[in-house]
């Protein structure tokens, strides 16, 4: 009988890891993603007469990278004039963003038209530039566009990553994002500690805070019900075996 | 029949805790030999160490302070052998499961594997879930035998009675003894921390098969990780505490330890102290709400005044100008006591929150623990091993080499445990692979460590062979 329930058991185990397995190479956590792994030292062409690998620019100062391609009608324009006005409130210097085109198609020529058009041919934190790794570099950062032929266009994130002297990916930002988040990715190229905290979206079920923006209060949510779960039910285990033992005694 | 057979299962747990803790002793020279730069593992392999590590050790002196109460409990109530039965062979599974995960899959997210470090996978795919059930198994079997052992106790004496409330009145009808009162509130510790793991292992789970459509709340994850975790490694120790509270005057040839009002209040005040004591994990977390924070803090101290200070008191009263029997089993006991209180102080200045700005993270965090561990649970469970093994022996045995393999198991901890404080003094921090070149002692301290360790195991090999050769004949013996 207990050899049954023994055996039962163990294949349940089995089929239940067999069946968890293919769930665990989800998606999810895109930002944290390679994040403390060593960027592709791809070699990048900055003008005709000008090229240098990732690891070299590191080393004279951390790096922002961003990705983008010169033919994107959707988040490219925006993500960069955004991410170009944030900079500019940001006081702290000590670092050079690189641009850096995913798109093959993409020539210097379109780069430096890109960089023209922002404003900031001329700035010097800023490097416009195209590589022939690009497949490397982006595996190596997390970054993975997927091309829809019917748009002729890329489908893909809004991206910075911090890189510092080290080549180590310290931060990375997903979507547009305001200064603040821009500070902290700064300040993880430098090498300061940034705290973080998921914020809570739709699939984020059982939160122990609700913080209301509107009122700037955080009040208790379902998530603490869940921390006084334990003690609630074993009070109750063992007001229930005392019943159900209550005949041994007598 | 069930005697027989409890005896013999308990001689089984005491060989596989000694064989694994030798093992796992070895994992931690390992560590201290890598951080200390006189081997050099990947730090795949460090982490994998660390982890299984970590949570073997929790595993076993938790099954062993088990074992112990189990056995002892015999002795007030009517024990059956199922639930021990189904902890043992669900340890066996959930030990394998998760030395598989670590050694083979090379999952390493540390024993306390904090969300959302499972879901980031570094390992072989399956790691993961294998890891996850390993705890899932292990945390039933406990939970069964938890149960059964509190169902026992019900059996026999009421609500009332086993919690030792006559007691807080005058001259009460019913005397509950130490080690019931004790076992219970312990088994009641037990089995919150252990729902604790249900609920956090069925929302790691949710969120595996909810293939991200549903993601945690790290917070929550996080409470829930130290409601188990801190609360059962507590609770091991008092386990251990409940061995010490039945055996110490018995093998010191001095009268039973008695329940008195002050014991009753202090183990049942302690029992909402201990549950509540976790928050102190949260320090750092800016956004769990100030509340819990200064709960953490509060908790944490009142938890080591009733059981810590009465347990202490009581001791020192039974051994200050009292002639007392001595001997390895109550020397192991005594010298626990000095190393629980020592690796208390140790926490109490950790958990108090201005220091854990400083002192987080560092080494002082595992010198502490380590030292209620390593100089006082394991003692506290060495001492019933032993007496459990001499009770069996045939013969009247001397107990050779006593002296030379309580001074090895001192000098080996007291050195391993000085320079974790040293080093948690220094600020040097946790769970590095390798040592920056920023804390220039860290790697001396790690290779002293280490030699200082191992001379911790050879007292424990000294044991391990001792005591197993008796509870092999015991597991063999057809007698009663
Ligand atoms: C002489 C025996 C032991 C040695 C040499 C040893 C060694 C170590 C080392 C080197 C670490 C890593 C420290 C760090 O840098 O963070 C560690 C962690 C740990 N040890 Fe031990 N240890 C011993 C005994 C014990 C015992 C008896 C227990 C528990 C009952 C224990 C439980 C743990 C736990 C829970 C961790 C934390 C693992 C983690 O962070 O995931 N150890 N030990």
């Amino acid at each position: 009988m207990c050899k049954d329930y023994v055996f039962i058991f163990l294949i349940a185990l089995v089929f239940s890891t067999v069946n968890v397995t293919a769930q665990v190479t989800q998606n999810g956590w895109k930002e944290e993603r390679q994040v403390y792994q060593k960027v592709f030292d791809a070699k990048l062409d900055i003008d005709e007469q000008r090229s240098a690998t990732i690891l070299q620019l590191a080393q004279t100062k951390p790096l922002i990278i961003a990705m983008v391609f010169t033919r994107c009608t959707g988040v490219c324009s925006p993500f960069l004039l955004q991410f170009k006005e944030n900079l500019q409130m940001i006081e702290k210097k000590n670092f050079n963003v690189v641009v850096i085109s995913f798109d093959t198609r993409d020539s210097l020529k379109d780069m430096a038209m890109l960089a023209q058009i922002f404003d900031l041919k001329t700035n010097p934190q800023w490097t416009f530039a195209v590589t022939d790794a690009i497949d490397s570099l982006s595996s190596s950062i997390g970054f993975d566009p997927v091309w829809d032929e019917k748009r002729q266009q890329f489908e893909h994130d809004a991206i910075a990553v911090g890189v510092n002297t080290e080549g180590i990916i310290t931060k990375k930002l997903i979507g547009m994002r305001n200064s603040k988040d821009l500070e902290l990715l700064i300040k993880s190229i430098e090498g300061a500690f940034s705290p973080s905290y998921r914020l809570p979206g739709k699939s984020n079920l059982f939160s122990c805070f609700n913080y209301n923006p509107q009122t700037g209060r955080n009040m208790p949510g379902l998530g603490l019900l869940f921390i006084a779960i334990p003690a609630v039910v074993t009070f109750l285990l063992v007001v229930v075996i005392n019943l159900l033992t209550k005949n041994y005694r007598a | 029949m069930e005697t027989v057979k409890i005896k013999k299962i308990t001689a089984l747990w005491i060989v596989v805790v000694l064989l694994l803790f030798v093992v796992s002793i070895i994992l931690g020279i390992l560590m201290r030999l890598n951080q200390g730069e006189i081997i050099h593992h990947s730090p795949v392999t460090f982490y994998g160490n660390m982890t299984t590590h970590g949570l073997t050790m929790i595993g076993i002196w938790f099954v062993a302070g088990m074992a112990g109460v189990n056995y002892l409990m015999q002795r007030y109530v009517t024990v059956s052998l199922w639930p021990n039965m189904t902890g043992l062979i669900f340890t066996a599974i959930g030990v394998i499961l998760l030395w598989v995960s670590t050694f083979i899959g090379d999952f390493h997210a540390g024993w306390t594997f904090l969300y959302p470090l499972p879901f980031k996978v570094m390992w072989a795919s399956w790691a993961t879930p294998m890891f996850l059930c390993s705890l899932t198994v292990m945390g039933v079997g406990w939970l069964i035998w938890s149960l059964g052992m509190v169902m026992q106790l019900l059996k026999r004496y009421s609500i009332s009675q086993v919690f030792a409330w006559q007691h807080f009145g005058k001259n009460p009808k019913v005397e509950t003894p130490p080690f019931v009162l004790i076992s219970m509130i312990t088994l009641v510790g037990v089995i919150a921390s252990l729902l604790a793991a249900v609920v956090l292992l069925i929302l790691y789970f949710m969120e595996f098969f909810s293939n991200s459509s549903f993601v945690n709340d790290a917070l929550l994850m996080k409470n829930l990780t130290y409601f188990f975790g801190h609360t059962i490694a507590n609770e091991m120790l008092y386990l251990g505490l409940a061995v010490l509270y039945e055996l110490f005057s018995e093998v010191s040839g001095r009268p039973k330890w008695k329940t008195t009002w002050y014991i009753a209040v202090s183990w049942n005040l302690s029992l909402v102290f201990i549950l509540t004591a976790f928050f102190h994990h949260l320090y750092m977390d800016f956004v769990q709400p100030e509340g819990l924070q200064i709960v953490g803090q509060l908790a944490s101290y009142l938890a080591s005044l009733p059981a810590a200070g009465v347990t202490v008191f009581s001791v020192i009263i039974a051994v200050y100008r009292t002639k007392i029997k001595w001997s390895l089993t109550n020397l192991l006991f005594f010298i626990g006591v000095a190393g629980w209180v020592v690796g208390g102080l140790g926490a109490l200045i950790d958990a108090t929150i201005s220091n854990n700005f400083v002192l987080h993270n560092t080494l002082w965090v595992p010198a502490h623990f380590h030292t209620y561990n390593v100089m006082g649970n394991v003692l506290f469970s060495l001492a019933f091993f032993h007496w459990f093994a001499m009770q069996f022996a045939n013969n009247n045995i001397t107990e050779r080499f006593a002296k030379t393999k309580l001074g090895l198991l001192i000098l080996g901890g007291a050195g391993f445990l000085a320079v974790f404080y040293l080093g948690g003094a220094e600020s040097i921090p946790r769970r590095y692979s390798n040592y920056p070149a920023e804390f220039p002692s860290a790697q001396v301290l790690a290779y002293v460590g280490a030699i200082f360790a191992t001379v911790y195991l050879i007292a424990i090999l000294f044991f391990f062979l001792n005591i197993s050769k008796r509870c092999v004949k015991i597991m063999f013996s057809s007698s009663s």
